[in-house]
């Protein structure tokens, strides 16, 4: 009995020490946590793209990727399984930290590959509801952040962070103004993250579920969910197979060996 | 005297007869509150028309084709303000949710290649700030097909922001945004807006504007023009009430019958001050002819001989206008029908009212001052006219029946270069931003007529869209058209930018399905989703293929339309064609068929009438004459000076016909009266012109003074049709006064010679 009340006390005290470190912790300390529990050097996955219109037309794209960071950037290798059509076209592309990416696409059809050039960064991942950027680690320095709560979403209490476009050309990059990121708090993973337009109405929510953790410790999602709240349209990327680490060489990633 | 039941009753009742109608007029006033304009001519189209249905269609699938364009104007546009202010409006509109894309210099794509890349960037990226940079994007644009003519002009004096708005946003919000943006943003750029949104928003803008100052002016003049020719406050009074009535009856029931006023609706009160205080005019004339020869009568005697003498030609010529007037109902546009069918309905009320509710407030009032017209005055210049009218046509009768067959050869030849107005936007006057920027379109952009086909199948197939490619180069032989966009275009551009010249796919569709799905994927990737969507739908099983053109008549529209007809029976994939051109064509078309049926109608519902009045065959052949001599002429002067027929001068013929047909039924039953007093027919002729012909001139001048208050009308339209709706009046007038008494004097009809008691007229 007695021991049943100490045990409570202790939990107790625990959840308080806990909600106060948790207080304690400033917004941006939260959603680089949030940044880092899911981030890996490298990796290779096979994966299916749904794209949804808005009167529910499905488009899918199933697509293997490769990444790896290497010292001036992270290169990431696509390539697409189906449909048969596109099967084998390839894009290369090159996230240098502090210049404009890169970008190669092979195309069987054509048996060449060529450098695209684009200067748009907010454009849509392949055509999904996706934008490049929720592809890959967000710039923190773009970003102010602000603690807007907690919430409870399916039974995990969450932290409700507020990340804010610091001026209307990162807005015009990322093409919205400011996004509410839902940060589980006991495991810093992110349950769905809401964009609000220019004019701060809700313009997209992304959904991340069936995370899976990772032999390095980090967690993977392997389930997301966009959907746009104002065009009605809505895209799917699950995760069909993913292994932490690549055997693929620096030689795999360059243009010249795209396609081959 | 004899006293008729109808007359007593009217007196015996005469509160009810007062209140009544007072009650029911301000009663609807409320409909009219609710009421709303729609300036959208599309909109009033059947649902069931095929054009219509095929526009609905590819909006389904491609997305809202109702684009606002802001022209901008300098000496060039590459300058850097100029681009500043393009850029800066473009990311502020873009921003905003009520507009769903925006085409500009900043957003249109440039897709090229070189050395081994493909780029694939904003048409401007950077603001040159030097002339050696803006020469060199000069050079850049000219060769990128995607803004070249497109959004930039050849002699780069102008640009084009080109807005696609959401479809639930209204366009007073729409145009409100624009120019609160580009005083946001000012620059010493002219700017002209263009689209249908504002040319709807426009003609609703001056319909209301031309209902809130056309009224009150319409209304003053025909109080001065009463109160100078009756100089007595009940003279004014009761016609003008009557008006009043009138109007507020047939503008009430637009909303009451569930319809919205239509752009032409704005004839209607304009209408009612012309016709609707005819009638009790001739009473309180009669009033004030009896009081000055009669100055012992009573008041209930005179009124009781005044409804006994007038009942019977004021229903009779009311009667020939409702059914001249319902020559608009039969038309196949809502908006003529409507007006026919309201307008009828008014004159029909203020006929009802002039014979019971003038008489019953008049037999109320105390006795007026004799009036100094009615005991002989000086003969005035209209006097002298008409003088000079009857001996001419005594006289000289084959000469004046010559010389009106002459007028009527030479201008009659002129409806051989009748045309039909193609073009819903020359409602507006001609110096408008709109027309300035219609022409800017013709000229500099590609034309402002559009027509989509419509391609359903396996889309990335290569035999589609070599297909469309095809198409595109044809088309483009032609002088008429200037821009054709499609799937087909930006493969072709893409398949330059990734392949070298000497390549076999350099500047081809190519002959896989896999190149071209590949080609497609990577246009996807660099572009926004929204860029493919007016062009393919989301699973490629249809596509479209957009031409713009110049045609400013229907002889140039007709041969576009040829050629696109027979490409598109050339080929199974394409399956319909739709836009907006094609929804101003069948507009067109039924305004000539339903100007065909009115016509039709009206003449021979006319000569019926005057068969049935006059029980002469004859009678109902002559009496049309004028008619048709004025509409001849009416149609001749808008061919010899290029005035077109559109939805408001289609009404001219009908309004023309119940008004005109009056003058020559009060002609000839003053012809035959005198000629049943035994005059000679130079005499009779004389007499006739003398009093009804004085009479009849002085109804259509102020019938014409009513009309002349639509010469300031904001709308062109209206002034047209001011223009020629007196002009055929007059004709009918002229024709009454002249023609009509050689014609009489040359054949002698017997309807008029013979004397029949049975068929006495009054």
């Amino acid at each position: 009995m007695n021991s049943m009340k100490t045990k409570v006390i202790l939990t107790l005290i625990l959840i308080e020490l806990t909600v106060c470190f948790s207080f304690a912790q400033s917004a941006r300390e939260i959603a680089e946590k949030a940044a880092d529990v899911i981030s890996f050097e490298s990796m290779e996955m096979i994966s299916v793209l749904k794209i949804y219109d808005d009167k529910n037309n499905e488009r899918i794209r199933q697509i293997a990727t490769a990444t790896k960071k290497f010292d001036s950037s992270t290169k990431t290798l696509i390539k697409f399984l189906s449909p048969a059509d596109v099967k084998g076209t390839s894009i290369l592309i090159y996230d240098f930290e502090n210049e404009s990416d890169a970008m190669w696409i092979y195309m069987p059809a054509l048996r060449k590959t060529r450098r695209i050039v684009s200067s748009e960064k907010g454009n849509n991942f392949m055509g999904s509801e996706f934008s490049n950027a929720d592809m890959s680690k967000p710039n923190m320095n773009d970003f102010s952040y602000k603690i807007l709560g907690t919430e409870t979403v399916n039974g995990k209490i969450c932290w409700k962070i507020e990340a804010k476009c610091l001026n209307e050309d990162i807005e015009d990059e990322n093409g919205f103004g400011r996004k509410v990121i839902t940060i589980e708090k006991n495991t810093y993973l992110t349950q769905r993250i809401e964009y609000y337009d220019f004019d701060d109405e809700l313009l997209k929510i992304m959904s991340i579920s069936d995370y899976k953790k990772q032999t390095n410790g980090g967690y993977f999602a392997f389930r997301m969910e966009m959907q746009n709240t104002q065009s009605g349209r809505r895209s799917i990327l699950l995760i069909d197979k993913l292994q932490l680490g690549t055997e693929l060489s620096e030689n795999s990633f360059a243009a010249a060996t795209l396609g081959k | 005297m004899k006293k008729t039941p109808p007359i007593e009753l009217v007196i015996r009742y005469r509160w009810w007869f007062i209140i009544v109608p007072v009650c029911l007029s301000i009663a609807l006033i409320l409909p009219l509150k609710k009421a709303s304009i729609n300036p959208d001519l599309n909109a009033y189209l059947p649902s069931d028309v095929p054009e219509k249905i095929n526009q609905d269609k590819l909006e389904e699938i491609f997305g809202n084709s109702e684009p606002i364009v802001l022209f901008f104007h300098s000496d060039d546009i590459l300058h850097q303000t100029t681009l500043e202010r393009i850029r800066n409006l473009s990311k502020a509109f873009g921003r905003m949710n009520e507009f769903e894309r925006v085409i500009s210099l900043f957003d249109t794509k440039e897709i090229r290649g070189d050395q081994g890349f493909m780029n694939v960037d904003p048409a401007v990226k950077r603001i040159p700030t030097s002339d050696i940079r803006r020469e060199k994007l000069r050079e850049q644009l000219r060769n990128n097909e995607l803004a070249y003519r497109l959004v930039v002009s050849e002699d780069f004096q102008y640009t084009l922001i080109i807005l696609f708005p959401r479809k639930d946003v209204s366009d007073k919000t729409m145009i409100g945004l624009i120019h609160e943006q580009l005083q946001e943003f000012p620059g010493d750029e002219e700017v002209y807006l263009n689209g249908t949104p504002y040319l709807r928003y426009e003609i609703q803008r001056k319909a209301i504007r031309d209902l809130t100052i056309l009224l009150p002016i319409g209304l003053t003049i025909m109080i001065l023009f009463l109160y100078f020719s009756f100089h007595e406050k009940r003279g004014v009074i009761l016609p003008l009430s009557v008006v009043l009535m009138s109007i507020l009856l047939s503008m009430g029931l637009i909303p009451l019958i569930g319809w919205e006023f239509s752009l032409i609706a704005v004839l209607v009160p304009i209408l009612m001050i012309a016709i609707a205080n005819n009638y009790g005019v001739h009473i309180v004339s009669r009033y004030q002819e009896l009081n000055a020869k009669h100055p012992e009568w009573s008041m209930r005697q005179i009124v009781i001989d005044c409804l006994h003498h007038l009942t019977r030609p004021i229903v009779l010529t009311a009667l020939t206008t409702i059914v001249g007037v319902l020559g608009m109902a039969v038309q196949i546009m809502l908006p003529p029908k409507q007006t026919g069918i309201v307008s009828a309905t008014g004159i029909f009320f203020a006929l009802f009212l002039s014979l019971t509710f003038i008489p019953a407030l008049l037999v109320g009032m105390k006795k007026g001052k004799i009036q100094n017209s009615f005991i002989g005055s000086d003969p005035t210049i209209v006097d002298r006219i008409l003088q000079w009218m009857g001996s001419i046509s005594t006289r000289k009768p084959v000469t004046v029946i010559v010389v009106f067959l002459s007028v009527l050869i030479l201008s009659g030849a002129g409806i051989a270069k009748l045309r039909v107005s193609i073009s819903n936007e020359k409602i507006l006057p001609q110096k408008h931003p709109l027309r300035i920027s219609n022409d800017l379109a013709d000229r500099y952009f590609g034309g402002t007529n559009t027509l989509t086909l419509l391609f359903e199948g396996d889309i990335k197939s290569p035999v589609i869209l070599q297909t469309m490619d095809r198409f595109e180069r044809e088309l483009m032989q032609m002088p008429e058209v200037g821009n054709v966009t499609s799937l087909a275009k930006i493969i072709r551009i893409m398949s330059r930018a990734l392949n070298d010249p000497d390549d076999p796919f350099y500047d081809t569709i190519p002959d896989t399905r896999e190149a071209i799905a590949q080609y497609i994927e990577l246009y996807s990737m660099s572009g926004d989703p929204d860029d493919f969507e007016q062009l393919v739908n989301f699973d490629y099983t249809k596509s479209s293929l957009t031409i713009q053109f110049v045609a400013n008549d229907m002889k140039t529209f007709n041969r576009a339309i040829a050629k696109i007809d027979s490409l598109k029976a050339s080929s199974p994939y394409c399956t319909l064609e739709g836009g907006y051109s094609l929804m101003e064509k069948v507009i067109s078309e039924s305004v000539v068929r339903g100007q065909i049926y009115s016509l039709i109608f009206a003449i021979l519902a006319i000569g019926l009438l005057l068969f049935i009045i006059f029980r002469s065959i004859s009678a109902g052949l002559m009496g049309s004459l004028p008619l048709l001599f004025s509409l001849i002429c009416n149609f001749g002067l808008m061919g010899w000076t290029g005035l077109e027929l559109d939805i408001a001068s289609s009404l001219i013929s009908s309004i023309a016909i119940g008004i005109g047909v009056d003058y020559t039924i009060h002609l000839f039953w003053r012809l035959k009266k005198e000629l049943e007093q035994n005059n000679t027919m130079d005499d009779a002729i004389k007499n006739t012109l003398k009093t009804t012909g004085r009479g009849i001139t002085i109804n259509a001048i102020s019938v014409i003074l009513g009309f002349a208050v639509l010469f300031i009308s904001a709308l062109t339209i209206l002034k047209t049709f001011a223009f020629l709706i007196i002009f055929s009046l007059l004709l009918c007038l002229l024709c009454a006064l002249m023609l009509i008494p050689a014609l009489s004097k040359v054949l002698q009809p017997r309807f008029l010679t013979k004397s029949n008691n049975k068929n006495k007229l009054n």
